[in-house]
C-alpha cells in the first residue's frame, strides 16, 4: 500500500536458437515487463519469427469476421476452456471453414448490395424516361442530330430559340424539376449545351430499353429476389454467429498469443549467437521467474544494478482499495518512486461522498442500483466503478443516519411538526426517540451549519498539510532534502502558519470555548491570551488583531496567533531563498500563492454546501407533496405520489453526480496537486490473461 | 413615512439577506462563465485523447471554487446579521 510494487531489472540471455523456447516460457509465466531495446554496436533488434506473417494474416481475417458479426468478447462467458493443443489441431480446418461459410456469405451479401444499388440507380433513370414517354431508341443513335435528355430547373425553350428555331423540345414536370428532351441539329449542339448548363442541366444516361414498363417490372422482381436471398444469408450468418462465437473468439485469442510470441524478437537484441531481453519483474516473484525460465539450463536470468533505471508501475493494493485505482489512474499513473494515493483516496472519497449526500434513502437506492447494475455490466471497468458506487452508498447510509435524513430531513428550523415536513415524519421522529426525537447531528439548523462548516475546514486544513507532507517525501526521494525543503517544506510551513491564523480567529470567535450555538463547548481554556489584559468579563476579544487597525488589538492576540507569526516568517525566509535565485527579485510576487492555499482550504466548504442544497431540494419535494397529498391540503394523493417520485429521482441523479464529481475534485485539485505528478508507465508483462484458453 | 415603518434592525437584516443572495448568485454566474470556456476546450481535448479525461475534469471544475467563496460569504452574512 501507498507504494507501487518493488521491481527488479533483469536480463534474460540465451543462445539464438533458444529464442522460440524463451518466448513460450516467458509468455507462460506472464511476469516480465520488457523494456524497449536500444541497438548498440554488436546488438541489433531482431525480426519476427517466420510464422508471424502467416499468423497475422489469419488474425486480420478472423478479426474482420468477428467485427462483421459484431461479437462482443466482454459479453460472452465461455462455457468451457479450450486447450491450446485442441485449437492447434482444428485451426487450419476451422479457418478454411470460416472462409467458406462466413467469408463467402459476407462476399455474396456484399455483391447483392452492389447489385441492388445498381438496380435502384437504373430505376432512377427509367422512371423519368417513362414519364417523358419517348422510347429509348428515339433518344439516341442519331448522326446529324444532338439529343439532350435530362433535368433542368426552369424551362429553357425561350432562351434556346434565341440560338435557332430549328429544334424540337419535349418538356415534362417531374418531382419539382423539369424533364426535357431536346433535339437539335448537331452544329448547334455545343451552343445548346452551354445554354442548358445555365439552367442547371443534369443529363440522364439513356439505357437501351424498349419497353419501360416491362423493364421496371423486371427490376422490381429482381430486387425482391435479391432482398429475399439477402435476408436468408443474414439469417444463416446469424446462425453461425450463435453457434461459432465462442470458438471464433478462442481461435482469435490463440492466434493473438501466437502472434505476440512470434513478435518477441522485435523486443530483443541479438548478437551473432545470442539474444538479450531486458525488462522488469516484481521483486517478490523474481525467484519463481528465475526458476521457471532457467529450467532447461540454456537460458540465464541476471539481475542488473542500474542507476538510471525507469521501472514500470504496478499498483499493489488490497482488494477493496483496488477498485479505487480506477479514479487514481484517470488522473495519472503514479511514477515508480512516487507515493500511490489510492488508499487515501479510497477512504476520503467515500467519506466525502457520504458527508455530502448523507441520506439513508438515497444511499439505499444507490446500493440497490449498484448491485443490480453489477449483474448487467460485467467488464472490469464497470465492476470497479459500481463497487465504488456500492461503498459510497453504504457511506451515505451511515451519514444519513447521523444527519437523520431519509429522502430528506424530518426537522427544519422554524417548523414544528415532522409530519408536515416529511411524508414519514412521525415514523422518523419516533425512530430517533433515543435522542429526544432529534438527529444525532442536525446539519440543517444554524448550529449544525456552523459546526459542519468548521469541521470541513479542519478537514481541509488537515488534508492540505498532508498533501504537502507527501509532496515533501516524493521530492525528497527523487531530488534530495534541499529541493524538498525548498519546494514543499516551505509551503508546508506557510500553510501551517495559515492554519494557526484560522484557528486563532476561530478561538477568538469562541468556537473552542463557548457552549453550543456559539461554539463546541469548553474544549480549550478561556485565557490563552498573551498580550494585554484580556479577561472573560471584557467580552469577546478582537477576532483579527491587526496593530493600528483596531483599538485594543492586544486583547485579541492569542497563543495561535503567536505561533503563526514565527511560522510565517520561517516560510517567507525559505521561500525567498528558494525563489530569488530562480526568478530574481520579482520572485517575491510569487508569495501570493499562499492565498491560493487559503482559497483551497475554504474550497472544502463544498462538503457542506453541496449537501445542504440537496437537503433543501428534498425538503421542498416532501413539503409540497405532503401539502398536496393530505388534508387539509388539496388531498390529491396520486399527484403527490407522482411529484414525490419524479422529484426524488431527479434529486437522486443530482445527488450521485454532484457529490461524486465534487469529491473527485477535492482530491484531484486540492490534494493531488500537492504531491502527485504521475506519468509512470503501467506494468504490462509479456503474456496475457487468457479467457478462453487454458494451459 | 416608510422609514418609520421599518426598524433599523429589520433594514439591516434585509440588506444582509439581499447581500447573501447576491454573493451566491453573482459568484455562480462568474463561475459558469469561467467554466464554459474551459469545459468546451476540455471536451475538445478529450475527443482527441481519452487519457485527458482526468486532467480535463480537473481544469473544468477549478472555477467552481468561486461559488463556494460566495456561499461562505453568504453564510457569514447570515450568521452575523440573519
Amino acid at each position: 500500500m501507498l507504494k507501487p510494487e518493488k521491481m527488479v531489472k533483469i536480463s534474460v540471455v540465451g543462445p539464438r536458437e533458444q529464442l522460440e523456447y524463451a518466448s513460450e516460457i516467458l509468455y507462460k509465466v506472464n511476469l516480465l515487463h520488457i523494456e524497449d531495446p536500444k541497438e548498440a554496436e554488436y546488438f541489433r533488434i531482431g525480426e519476427p519469427l517466420e510464422k508471424a506473417s502467416l499468423i497475422s494474416r489469419s488474425l486480420v481475417q478472423l478479426r474482420s469476421y468477428i467485427s462483421y458479426l459484431k461479437i462482443d468478447p466482454s459479453r460472452i462467458v465461455p462455457k468451457r476452456k479450450y486447450k491450446s493443443k485442441e485449437i492447434e489441431e482444428v485451426l487450419s480446418k476451422k479457418l478454411e471453414e470460416y472462409q467458406e461459410q462466413i467469408g463467402r456469405k459476407i462476399e455474396e451479401k456484399r455483391s447483392i448490395d452492389e447489385r441492388i444499388r445498381g438496380l435502384e440507380e437504373e430505376l432512377r433513370v427509367i422512371v423519368p424516361l417513362k414519364v417523358l414517354g419517348i422510347p429509348s431508341r428515339l433518344l439516341m443513335g442519331y448522326k446529324n442530330l444532338r439529343c439532350f435528355v435530362g433535368f433542368v430547373k426552369e424551362n429553357p425553350v425561350g432562351e434556346l430559340s434565341k440560338i435557332t428555331n430549328l429544334f424540337d423540345a419535349v418538356v415534362k414536370e417531374y418531382d419539382k424539376e423539369l424533364l426535357v428532351a431536346i433535339f437539335v441539329k448537331a452544329e448547334y449542339g455545343d451552343d445548346f449545351f452551354r445554354t442548358l448548363q445555365a439552367f442547371g442541366y443534369r443529363e440522364l444516361h439513356v439505357p437501351d430499353v424498349d419497353d419501360y414498363d416491362a423493364r421496371i417490372r423486371e427490376i422490381v422482381r429482381e430486387k425482391e429476389e435479391l432482398l429475399n436471398r439477402k435476408k436468408q444469408l443474414e439469417k444463416e450468418i446469424e446462425e453461425i454467429k450463435v453457434k461459432e462465437a465462442e470458438l471464433l473468439l478462442t481461435i482469435e485469442e490463440y492466434l493473438s498469443t501466437e502472434l505476440d510470441k512470434s513478435e518477441l524478437p522485435l523486443k530483443a537484441l541479438f548478437s551473432k549467437y545470442t539474444f538479450v531481453i531486458v525488462g522488469y519483474v516484481p521483486a517478490k516473484q523474481l525467484d519463481k521467474f528465475k526458476n521457471e525460465v532457467e529450467r532447461n539450463g540454456k537460458i540465464v536470468v541476471e539481475v542488473i544494478e542500474d542507476e538510471e533505471d525507469n521501472p514500470p508501475t504496478k499498483l499493489s493494493n488490497p482488494a477493496v482499495v483496488r477498485d479505487y485505482e480506477l479514479l487514481t489512474t484517470t488522473y495519472a499513473t503514479p511514477k515508480y518512486k512516487e507515493i500511490d494515493p489510492t488508499p487515501i483516496m479510497a477512504i476520503f472519497f467515500t467519506i466525502f461522498f457520504g458527508m455530502m449526500l448523507g441520506d439513508m434513502g438515497y444511499g439505499l437506492l444507490i446500493l440497490v442500483l449498484a448491485l443490480y447494475l453489477k449483474t448487467i455490466f460485467k467488464t472490469e471497468g464497470w465492476q470497479k466503478l459500481l463497487n465504488i458506487a456500492l461503498y459510497c452508498g453504504i457511506s451515505s447510509i451511515i451519514f444519513g443516519f447521523i444527519y437523520g435524513e431519509f429522502f430528506g430531513p424530518f426537522i427544519i428550523p422554524g417548523m414544528k411538526k415532522p409530519s408536515e415536513i416529511h411524508f414519514l415524519g412521525d415514523i422518523l421522529a419516533a425512530l430517533y426517540s433515543f435522542n429526544h426525537h432529534h438527529p444525532l447531528f442536525d446539519r440543517v439548523e444554524e448550529f449544525g451549519v456552523k459546526a459542519l462548516l468548521f469541521i470541513v475546514l479542519v478537514i481541509g486544513m488537515f488534508k492540505m498539510l498532508w498533501g504537502f507532507a507527501l509532496g515533501f517525501y516524493n521530492v525528497y526521494v527523487e531530488h534530495g532534502m534541499k529541493e524538498a525543503v525548498y519546494e514543499k517544506g516551505c509551503w508546508f510551513i506557510g500553510v501551517l502558519g495559515l492554519v494557526m491564523l484560522i484557528l486563532g480567529f476561530s478561538y477568538n470567535l469562541g468556537i473552542f470555548t463557548s457552549p453550543p450555538e456559539e461554539g463546541f463547548g469548553r474544549l480549550l481554556p478561556e485565557n490563552l491570551y498573551v498580550l494585554g489584559s484580556y479577561t472573560v468579563e471584557d467580552g469577546r476579544a478582537v477576532p483579527l488583531p491587526i496593530p493600528g487597525l483596531v483599538d485594543g488589538w492586544q486583547a485579541g492576540v492569542n497563543i495561535f496567533y503567536l505561533l503563526a507569526l514565527p511560522l510565517l516568517i520561517i516560510w517567507f525566509v525559505i521561500f525567498l531563498k528558494a525563489e530569488i535565485p530562480k526568478m530574481g527579485i520579482f520572485g517575491i510576487i510569487m508569495a501570493v500563492e499562499l492565498l491560493t492555499w487559503f482559497g483551497q482550504i475554504i474550497s472544502y466548504a463544498r462538503l457542506l454546501a453541496i449537501g445542504l442544497s440537496s437537503v433543501y431540494i428534498a425538503f421542498v419535494i416532501n413539503y409540497l407533496s405532503v401539502k398536496i397529498g393530505t388534508p387539509p391540503g388539496m388531498a390529491l394523493l396520486p399527484v403527490a405520489i407522482i411529484l414525490l417520485l419524479i422529484g426524488h429521482a431527479g434529486n437522486l441523479l443530482l445527488g450521485i453526480l454532484d457529490p461524486g464529481l465534487q469529491s473527485l475534485r477535492l482530491h484531484y485539485v486540492e490534494f493531488f496537486t500537492k504531491f502527485f505528478e504521475g506519468g509512470g508507465k503501467e506494468y504490462s508483462p509479456f503474456g496475457r490473461v487468457k479467457k478462453f484458453l487454458e494451459d | 413615512m416608510v422609514e418609520a415603518l421599518i426598524s433599523d434592525e429589520a433594514f439591516i437584516k434585509g440588506c444582509a439577506a439581499i447581500g447573501a443572495g447576491l454573493a451566491v448568485g453573482l459568484a455562480g454566474i462568474g463561475a459558469g462563465a469561467g467554466e464554459s470556456g474551459i469545459g468546451a476546450a476540455a471536451v475538445g481535448a478529450i475527443a482527441e485523447d481519452r487519457g485527458f479525461l482526468g486532467l480535463g475534469l480537473l481544469f473544468t471544475v477549478i472555477p467552481e471554487t468561486i461559488v463556494i467563496f460566495g456561499l461562505v460569504i453568504s453564510f457569514i452574512l447570515m450568521f452575523a446579521y440573519g
